[in-house]
């Protein structure tokens, strides 16, 4: 659909006042969804993103334009706005771009969704909305929703790189509402990944059903969360929202270039007990985060971001690693072709440590036992951090007591990741439906984590003795 | 750009809809011309400026409904995206709700959305504008160190929305913003700031030096700031993080969340919920202001509807769909796909906030706050937070990595002061206000 000769031209054009880098990034996605409420499929969605967004970085400035209108007259003219920045900040004039085409691993398969039949997304809200109604007589809404997605990318940059890559991703989510006489609760479940929705005949909508109604349900008996200080217990899998939020943002090369971030000019210090270790990981099979390239067509890599407490090392896009003088990881994501690059996550988790659930359970004398992260947020600078718990449960003198309504828990990255005392042996991946918003743009990530203990953090619920 | 192309492009998207077995359909076409010049150390650190247009559209089949959204508008995606969205209908239940809306808007209202200031606005004076105001906060205070860039932003654009039974109107809006994120080190902590504003009109922007010094204050006035004592007490809610509030309360009150059973706003309908003093309205209708507009998602006319009336829920904020299948008339929030706000706000009171400070002798303001909703079933409120801790009505000492939490009929109803520092600087505002009584949990 783009051709090397168009982009070579539009990158010549780019550059034409000088600059140091430039790249095109090209896409199509296409995107099918299907939505569920009130018993039957209530909508159908068909989304089309086409254009071009073209980039030119001249030092620590970057121009960028983008266009939908796909004739060569509008997209020179997106580059001729690109190139403006090398006005306000020239610099030397490059030799014209020669492009090689350079294949890329492949994470995923690229069959594309425009040929599945719309019957079998309808049959798996359906089967969730039954699941959901049949377990309990006090669910009295089910919402559900399917995504199937296909993007296709065509990336070339003036270092003479072009890769194509292709993306797919499916994404099923079950929202289920209960009610009894005095309370409303509710408790959502999603998952998926870059895979066909095939991936749901293993995952089944009975199963995301059943736990989404489950945390509805147990919801309702919920008791209102303590306030004050208090053990926290982060549950497997989702809990991994914890280092994400925690961690992982105030690691991203654009702050720590800038100096913004608390991590600035730190690694190789300790920055976290010597239980922690945290990987970033763009190369895992088919997980929501992976990529084969990222979006500006670097391979995924596996980092290593702290090892034993200690940080060593930070998530690159091209434009802070030439900065930094150090090498891209992969990092760089956009939303669509409407928005220039940033360094991003991929799927952020931490590796088994050696204690089981038990163990950490039975050590906690007063604690929040948080199985499950609704969001979160943080402040990079200080590294301030809440998160909304989305299935949490009291645990007193050893024992998980009582489930707990909307607690909030709020902390500082550094002290939390100082005070992790035990790192359980179940660590994976959590469902795939996560999503991380950053500077107006939003990219699909995963987390993952074993059970992980810290010893002291701030709940904010209403109840205080 | 122009008005006509938008029209002209809706009008085709319905007559291919048509052709592809559409019986009834809804376009709405836009285009922006955006631009976004952000400074850094007294040079431009990002340029952007690029002009889109998308399409949105509904397509109806007997009685089956689906939607599209595209930004490809050669001859032959047009026609295939169209096609399939008609097909993706056969899988969609026959829905008695769904269909084009019975009124449209007919009304020629001017609400002056549009500022040929902006406009024609040179490049290099919005280039300046980005580093005056990053120059500003480096000057303010010699504690700011570093900042996470200074920002100008503006839009220009066109929105057409045509339907199969004769609605074709469109209108044009200007949209400019300033803001900035400075970075102030305390110690060994450093402490960020954000704040802006933004406005339909380039003079209703609040000056970069008024800008930078509210942005600068909210960083250096946090040093030194600690972990309040865990208690409940009076909180006040200073107007950014009020409007995040009532960003909750709209999610509430919107019927799209009210009719699938989510909000805890369901069956209060003619009901005391808030105080005497909460009074809030959603109003397309106002001139000039960033939430007005002639006309909704769905063509239907934009009004003044009062949701909150000294307390007492007086009624959800619908679209067509929401309205005919809960037993109501739209009230002009239809964003095409879902229910959004127009001008959304609590009514100001008469006291400054300064004043309504000094009446607290026990408190906490809040000047920030981060975390949000994630589910309205429930409607618990709980927030990390950053502010002062009050004593004798006096700002005593900055206080952080606190949250405040309650639930929101409470909280609506303990409203016991509203401020009188309301402006239209985003769609869903807010002034000061305080609630009696809240739970604080720090320490």
């Amino acid at each position: 659909m783009f051709d090397e000769s168009l982009l070579s031209r539009l990158l010549d054009r780019a550059l034409q006042h000088g600059g140091e880098y430039a790249d095109v990034f090209c896409e199509r996605r296409r995107t099918v969804s299907y939505r569920l409420q009130d018993g039957r499929v209530h909508d159908a969605t068909y989304g089309v993103t086409l254009g071009v967004g073209v980039r030119v970085v001249v030092g620590e400035s970057a121009g960028f334009a983008s266009s939908d209108d796909l004739s060569t007259e509008a997209l020179m003219e997106a580059a001729d706005s690109a190139a403006l920045i090398a006005r306000t900040a020239p610099s030397g004039k490059t030799a014209a771009v020669g492009l090689r085409s350079e294949s890329v691993p492949k994470l995923y398969d690229c069959d594309s969704v425009t040929a599945i039949e719309g019957a079998r997304y309808a049959a798996l809200l359906e089967r969730a909305d039954r699941t959901a109604r049949r377990y309990d007589p006090r669910i009295v809404a089910v919402n559900a929703q399917v995504v199937d997605e296909m993007q296709e990318v065509w990336i070339a940059n003036s270092d003479g790189r072009f890769v194509r890559d292709c993306r797919p991703l499916v994404t099923l989510g079950v929202q289920v509402v209960a009610t009894d006489k005095k309370e409303r609760s509710s408790g959502y479940v999603g998952d998926g990944g870059r895979t066909s929705i095939a991936y749901f005949d293993r995952q089944t909508p009975e199963m995301l059903a059943e736990d989404a109604a489950r945390i509805a349900i147990v919801n309702l008996s919920a008791i209102p969360a303590p306030a004050g200080e208090m053990e926290m217990i982060v549950g497997a899998g989702g809990g991994g929202v914890l280092l994400h939020e925690a961690v992982g943002h105030g690691l991203e090369s654009d702050f720590n270039r800038r100096g913004t971030s608390l991590y600035s000019g730190r690694v190789g210090e300790r920055v976290a007990s010597e239980l922690v270790t945290i990987y970033d990981d763009g190369n895992l099979h088919e997980e929501r985060g992976s990529l084969s390239v990222d979006d500006e067509g670097v391979p995924g890599q596996h980092k290593v971001l702290v090892e034993n407490g200690v940080l060593r090392g930070y998530m690159q896009d091209t434009l802070n690693a030439r900065l930094m003088g150090a090498q891209s990881t992969g990092s760089g994501r956009r939303q669509s072709f409407r928005f220039a690059p940033q360094p991003r996550m991929c799927n952020t988790y931490m590796p088994n440590g050696d204690s089981t659930v038990e163990e950490i359970v039975a050590s906690t004398r007063r604690g929040i036992f948080a199985k499950s992260f609704a969001g979160g947020q943080v402040e990079i600078a200080k590294g301030d951090f809440v998160f909304m718990v989305g299935e949490g449960y009291l645990v007193e003198n050893g024992k998980i007591t009582a489930p707990l309504r909307n607690a909030t828990i709020v902390g500082n990255g550094p002290d939390a990741m100082r005070k992790v005392v035990a790192v359980g042996n179940d660590s994976r991946l959590a469902r795939g439906h996560y999503t991380c918003g950053k500077g107006g743009q939003s990219v699909p990530v995963g987390v993952g984590m074993p059970t992980v203990k810290i010893s002291s953090i701030t709940v904010g619920g209403t109840q205080h003795e | 750009m122009n008005d006509a192309s938008a029209l002209e492009l809706a009008g085709e998207a319905l007559k291919l809809a048509s052709a592809a077995g559409a019986q009834t359909a809804e376009a709405s076409v836009s285009i922006a011309r955006r631009f976004h010049a952000e400074a850094r150390d007294n040079a431009i650190s990002k340029l952007e400026a690029s002009t889109g247009k998308a399409l949105f559209m509904r397509v109806f089949r007997g009685g089956r409904k689906a939607t599209l959204t595209t930004s490809d508008f050669s001859p032959d995606g047009m026609s295939e995206a169209i096609r399939r969205a008609v097909a993706q209908a056969d899988q969609v239940a026959v829905d008695e709700f769904a269909g084009l809306p019975d009124v449209v808007a007919t009304d020629a209202v001017d609400l002056a959305l549009f500022d040929s200031r902006i406009a024609d606005r040179d490049g290099a004076e919005k280039l300046d504008d980005a580093i005056k105001l990053e120059r500003l906060i480096r000057e303010a205070d010699v504690r700011v160190v570093n900042s996470s860039g200074s920002n100008y932003t503006d839009a220009i654009a066109v929105t057409a929305i045509a339907n199969t039974s004769g609605f074709a109107s469109v209108y044009s809006w200007t949209r400019a913003g300033r803001s900035t994120g400075p970075v102030a080190l305390d110690g060994g902590v450093k402490r960020i700031a954000y704040y802006g504003t933004a406005g339909r009109y380039l003079g209703d922007l609040e000056a970069p030096a008024s800008v930078a010094t509210t942005a600068v204050r909210r960083a250096v006035d946090l040093f030194g700031a600690r972990k309040p004592p865990t208690m409940r007490v009076p909180v006040i809610f200073e107007r950014d993080v009020a409007a995040t509030f009532l960003d909750d309360i709209f999610a509430a009150a919107s019927a799209g969340n009210v009719a699938v059973d989510n909000s805890w706003l369901t069956e209060r309908t003619g009901t005391r919920v808030g105080s005497e003093l909460v009074t809030i309205v959603d109003d397309g209708r106002l001139v000039g202001k960033l939430g007005s507009s002639p006309f909704d998602g769905e063509g239907v006319p934009t009004q003044r509807t009062p949701v909150f009336e000294r307390g007492t829920l007086r009624t959800f904020l619908y679209d067509t769909y929401y309205g005919r299948k809960l037993g109501a008339a739209s009230t002009g929030n239809s964003t095409g796909g879902g229910i959004g706000p127009n001008n959304f706000y609590l009514e100001p009171g008469a006291m400054s906030l300064a004043d309504l400070i000094a009446a607290t002798p026990l408190g906490v303001l809040v000047l920030d706050t981060i975390g949000f909703a994630t589910e309205h079933a429930s409607g618990t409120y709980s927030r990390g937070a950053r502010g002062f801790f009050i004593e004798n009505g006096e700002l005593a000492y900055p206080i952080d990595e606190f949250t405040v939490a309650g639930q929101y009929v409470d909280m609506l109803a303990n409203i016991d002061s509203v401020a009188n520092d309301l402006q239209f600087d985003a769609t869903v505002v807010s002034p000061s206000f305080r609630v009696s009584e809240l739970m604080v949990s720090g320490n």
